[in-house]
């Protein structure tokens, strides 16, 4: 909700909550699901005498009427609001008043509150979350306040940011008739134009148990959670509409698309959008080595050759937008001072093309694990962290266990299979192709 | 029928939940939970090296993490080296070079960064020992190859241009310059020219004199006990040489008599990135520091619950976010309240910003925000606790800085102590609301002068984007004496002289274009009185001809070919087609108006109006100091010329770079040669 984050990491961050992990030492957890349908998922961890309680719903921006863009994440601001007995403003307020802290993220596919609380206040962030999911009370102040706040997120983040429409002139290009098209902020006048009725419907829709996720991780008492969850969230009904879910389908793209656009900033930059198969899929794991292959690290394939030899490129980054339907793996780089576009693209399709032809030294695959596996161990130290990575592993693959086991599906993918999906979708035909250019000033 | 029974059961369970549940009542918190501080040991190699180890099984990771306790540096005219040092570090050792690093860090998925005043190193425990092998050959044994200085320095020169459009760069660069002054390391701002002055030895000197074991601490966290700690230090880090390091100091900053505004330009910007700041001195561990961080958080660092997050984004809808920041240091650090607000609400929200200061200056807090601040931060503290490296900082900061060893032992302790009055002595103390610092980094025209009644001397002072003064850009009057004609007659004594210009006869011209990320090549001919012909060339391939030749204009490209004998574009080529047409301004019919002075990139420049006979306007721009056209305003292109070289005799600009609607083109001239003697046949396309 407050996050302010450049392109750049607003990218990874997505690339985060798709590609969480597992370690040496497993996570242990509970789960289950109460007969309104809300699926619930426990870990204890006494190491500090802390708790997160995390809801995640399965609506993001993809759930999007196409005259209502930005929608969920407008949506996810008035959730602060109050509700039925917490008045405006004192959501925030009680939770800090409490030693806690709280925030939320929106993404393509979920919409995801955390708050994070001292041990002994485990009822109170019950008690909150259960209301804003029962009955939020969102009031006209409310409503004209948010559309405000949100509309200077959308200069802050995006439009008044160097280099901060990247994604948004991307997707718009490279999906043609999925929601994906459509960045999470959405347009400004979408939200100008949001009416008490579709944020009654979008909650009616969306923020019901039977589509949430409800994760409490740290210091609990298993037996004692369940019985205070039942507590708080077995009285709240299940949906009763049918849940609107895309189910269009993006056609295989079969031609180069190419475009320009320009914008406030100094140097070019150019964007290769290339579609890939959906997050969890056998393909996307190897798309994601790929990924690591061209630029983790300043050994990496395009790293080495744009950055450190040819010094022709200040940033280059390989990023695969791992999303629940099919998504974009990313080649995104900013020209040096002097240098053109074209030059950086054949430097960049020059790698391409060797790993579609060449198959990967043993080495240069040993070292690809090995980071892999570091990425892995890495994440998921906190309370914090593995709420979310459960959260997301149900939802979007449907098995939370996957926080410990995922690594395994990497370890499967061979040096074939890294060069098999690069012959499969770095290719001319599979991809978006954009010159982002200065404009005049 | 499954459905039905679902929702029955649903309805029984509404039922039985709500006849325990009294919703309208908050749950009460159980007893407060014990926050326990970790555990680390600490001990010193012979050679000075102090090392702090926190012992952290939860995952197979360990870190090793070297900082230098040093002064800064006044690095003047080659302002970045310092930081160039701790970049170029790891670039080559007498043993690896970059290449070699770069693999063998990501080969065991490891990470290795170095700084001016130290370095970070993290890896699985199972590569520690080529871990420690790699951070300890860039340590000891670093090479700082010639080659790497000058690929980071370029690299940055292009970083530092992406500051040109980055509003939040320029104002953070205003900020610390203006809040810590020329006279001190902490208010130097690397720009182009500071680069490039960048010297190999100046960053070997810095590395010989600072990277001592006996001013370092070496702090190793997470799967690692303290007997294997010391054997490891000692093995990678006790061959390390001690010597003296030098010690500095400066004139401590103080904040302005009275509150200053200083803008910084965004043309077209939609939001303006405002901070106020101001210098103050709070060391750490200060009796004060606890005090005034809860003072501070209050004001503007509470999470969603600071005074200016409350005020400006859930009151007013300004922003999407507002907050301050008080920093220790043990020589001088500063306050700072940052926001980025829509341009319209600029003027309010500096009123609000310095209205929300001297609230805490002049008004007790109520018991319950100092309540639930406290809580707030006792609640970060404990959260805080679960990363080892909290620990870790903790010891640093209590051998570092000399704290009692049971400083944060008894933090919450203190933090909880704090009262009402407290937090107003420590505004009173802390805050400078009618000396602080106005930075505005924004939309020049729709936002500048709404700021000039916060500023104590009624003056808006403007700054480019490395905080250098620049004059504002409105015009200022030309100095007595001077008019159109003689700005222009300086001009063309500039260029070569009248005689030398009347006498060319024709000239051609070799350029190389870039537009649309795209390079072309071009060719110009031009011949007395009136021919011209332009060839657009990408590689091998002619893209598009245009030519005068005193009757029509022809336009050729692949997509056909055009003709015209009259109109707008027909009156245009046949002026542009004219050589020098300055000296024949009379001749022609056109007007001309000296309007004054202009600032134009740093340099004063005569500006000029100019109205051809068929009423089109355009205005140009003479360097007071040269005299030479360094920019042309029309209303459809406007240009910049620049690299006057002498060519035979006359003064052309190599570098042209002309803006039309959204396009940039920039060319360079490669060669021109004048007076060939270039045929009339020249001027004709099949």
């Amino acid at each position: 909700m407050k996050y302010k984050l450049n392109l750049f990491i607003a990218l990874l961050l997505l690339l985060l909550v798709g590609a969480a992990s597992a370690s040496e030492r497993r996570i242990e957890f509970t789960e289950f699901t109460l007969d309104n349908g809300l699926h619930v998922i426990l870990h204890e961890d006494n190491t500090t005498p802390n708790i997160v309680v995390n809801i995640m719903y399965h609506v993001g921006a993809k759930n999007e009427y196409r005259d209502r863009t930005g929608f969920a994440h407008f949506f996810e601001h008035l959730m602060f609001e109050g509700s039925e007995n917490i008045g405006r403003g004192e959501f925030s307020e009680i939770v800090e008043m409490s030693g806690g802290s709280l925030n939320a993220y929106t993404s393509f596919d979920v919409t995801n509150y955390f708050v994070m609380l001292p041990s002994n206040q485990l009822e109170l962030g019950l008690w909150l979350e259960s209301e804003r999911l029962l009955h939020p009370v969102i009031d006209s102040i409310g409503i004209a306040t948010q559309k405000d706040v949100v509309t200077e997120e959308m200069k802050q983040t995006r439009d008044n940011q160097p280099y901060g429409r990247i994604l948004t002139e991307t997707i718009k290009r490279a999906f043609t008739v999925h929601p994906y098209q459509s960045d999470i902020l959405g347009k400004d006048e979408h939200i100008r134009n949001a009416t008490p009725d579709d944020i009654r419907s979008f909650h009616d829709m969306y923020y019901v148990p039977d589509n949430a996720v409800l994760v409490i991780t740290g210091d609990i008492d298993i037996d004692e959670t369940k019985e205070l969850v039942s507590l708080y969230f077995g009285d709240i009904p299940s949906g009763s509409l049918p849940i609107r879910r895309p189910d269009v389908v993006e056609p295989p793209r079969t031609q180069e698309f190419r475009d320009t656009v320009f914008d406030k900033i100094q140097l070019p930059a150019l964007i290769q959008a290339y579609h890939i198969p959906a997050q969890g899929t056998e393909d996307y794991y190897a798309v994601q080595m790929l990924g690591t292959l061209l630029s983790q690290g300043q050994s990496s394939r395009l790293y080495r050759r744009l950055v450190v030899e040819e010094q022709s490129a200040l940033v280059v980054q390989a990023m695969p937008l791992g999303l629940e339907d099919p998504g974009l793996n990313l080649v995104l780089s900013i020209a040096n001072m002097g240098v053109d576009l074209p030059t950086i693209e054949a430097s960049i399709n020059a790698e391409l093309d060797r790993v579609r032809n060449e198959l990967i030294t043993e080495e240069e695959f040993q070292k690809l694990r090995n980071q892999i596996e570091s990425r892995m161990v890495n994440n998921n130290t906190t309370i914090a962290s593995r709420a979310m990575s459960l959260a997301n592993y149900h939802t979007i693959y449907g098995d939370a266990s996957l926080i410990n086991t995922e690594i395994e599906r990497y370890m499967a993918v061979t040096r074939e299979d890294i060069k098999a999906a690069a012959q499969n979708y770095m290719r001319e035909d599979n991809r978006v192709v954009l010159f982002y250019l200065p404009e005049a000033q | 029928m499954k459905k039905l029974i679902l929702s029955l059961l649903s309805i029984l369970v509404v039922f039985a939940a709500s006849a325990q549940l009294d919703r309208s009542q908050r749950p009460e918190p159980g007893p407060a939970p014990v926050i326990q501080l970790g555990e680390f040991e600490s001990f010193e190699l012979e050679n000075g090296l102090k090392v702090i180890v926190v012992e952290n099984r939860q995952v197979p990771v360990v870190s090793f993490q070297l900082t230098l306790d040093i002064d800064p540096v006044m690095e003047g005219d080659a302002t970045g080296y310092v930081s160039m040092a701790g970049s170029l570090l790891r670039e080559g050792t007498t043993n690896r070079s970059k290449q070699e690093i770069d693999e063998a860090i990501d080969f065991i998925g490891g990470s290795l960064s170095t700084f001016s005043t130290g370095m970070f190193a993290s890896s699985l425990t199972r590569h520690k020992e080529s871990l420690l092998d790699l951070m300890s050959d860039v340590l000891l044994n670093p090479s700082f190859p010639e080659s790497e200085l000058e690929r980071l320095v370029n690299q940055n020169i292009s970083g530092l241009a992406t500051t040109r459009n980055d509003a939040s760069a320029m104002a953070a660069n205003l900020s610390r310059a203006l809040a810590y002054g020329p006279d001190h390391p902490y208010g130097e701002i690397t720009t182009e020219e500071s680069l490039e002055n960048i010297t190999r030895e100046q960053i070997v000197q810095y590395y010989e004199n600072h990277f001592k074991p006996n001013v370092a601490y070496l702090v190793i966290v997470g799967d690692i006990d303290v007997a294997e700690a010391r054997e490891v230090a000692n093995r990678f880090f006790g061959q390390w040489q001690p010597g003296e390091v030098p010690s500095r100091s400066f004139p401590t900053p103080t904040a302005p008599e009275g509150n200053r505004v200083a803008f910084a330009n965004r043309a077209g910007a939609v939001q303006s990135v405002v901070m106020v700041t101001h210098p103050l001195v709070l060391t750490p561990g200060h009796p004060d520091a606890i005090k005034v961080s809860v003072m501070n958080s209050i004001l503007g660092a509470g999470g969603f619950s600071g005074r200016l997050l409350q005020n400006l984004r859930e009151d007013k809808g300004y922003t999407y976010g507002a907050y301050s920041n008080i920093s220790t240091d043990r020589l001088v650090s500063r306050f700072m309240a940052r926001t980025e607000v829509r341009n319209e609400v600029t003027d309010s929200t500096v009123t609000e910003i310095l209205n929300e200061m001297r609230r805490m200056v002049h008004e007790p807090v109520d018991e319950r925000s100092l309540q639930l601040i406290q809580n707030f931060l006792t609640g970060n503290f404990a959260r805080s606790l679960e990363s080892p490296r909290t620990m870790a900082n903790f010891a640093l900061n209590i051998e570092r800085y000399g704290l009692p060893e049971d400083y944060y032992a008894t933090y919450l302790e203190k933090l909880n102590a704090v009262t009402i009055e407290d937090v107003q002595e420590m505004a009173a103390k802390y805050l400078k609301p009618e000396n602080a610092i106005i930075v505005v980094a924004g939309n020049r025209d729709e936002v500048a002068e709404t700021l000039i009644p916060f500023s104590a001397t009624g003056e808006v002072e403007f700054f480019d984007p490395f905080a250098r003064p620049v004059e504002d850009i409105a015009l200022r009057p030309a100095p007595q004496g001077y008019t159109a004609e003689t700005v222009i007659e300086k001009y063309i004594e500039a260029i070569g002289g009248r005689e030398n210009l009347e006498n060319m006869q024709d000239m051609k011209t070799d350029m190389t274009a870039s537009a649309m990320g795209m390079q072309f090549q071009m060719t110009n001919y031009q011949k007395a009185p009136h021919y011209s012909l332009q060839k657009m060339k990408m590689g091998e391939m002619v893209m598009q001809q245009v030519l005068f030749d005193g009757e029509k204009v022809v336009i050729a490209s692949q997509m056909g070919r055009q003709e015209f004998t009259e109109g707008e574009e027909f009156e245009q080529m046949k002026m542009q087609s004219v050589m020098n047409m300055e000296l024949k301004y009379k001749e022609f019919g056109f007007e001309k108006q000296l309007l004054g002075i202009e600032s134009i990139d740093g340099q004063d420049a005569f500006k000029v109006e100019v109205v051809s006979p068929g009423g089109v306007k355009s205005y140009d721009y003479y360097a007071l100091e040269t005299g030479f056209k360094i920019k042309s305003i029309s209303t459809e292109s406007q240009s910049t010329y620049s690299e006057y070289k002498n060519v035979d005799g006359f003064f052309l600009p190599h570098k042209v770079v002309t803006e039309a609607g959204p396009q940039l083109i920039q060319m360079t001239i490669n060669s021109v040669e004048i007076n060939t003697g270039i045929d009339t046949e020249v001027f004709t396309i099949n």
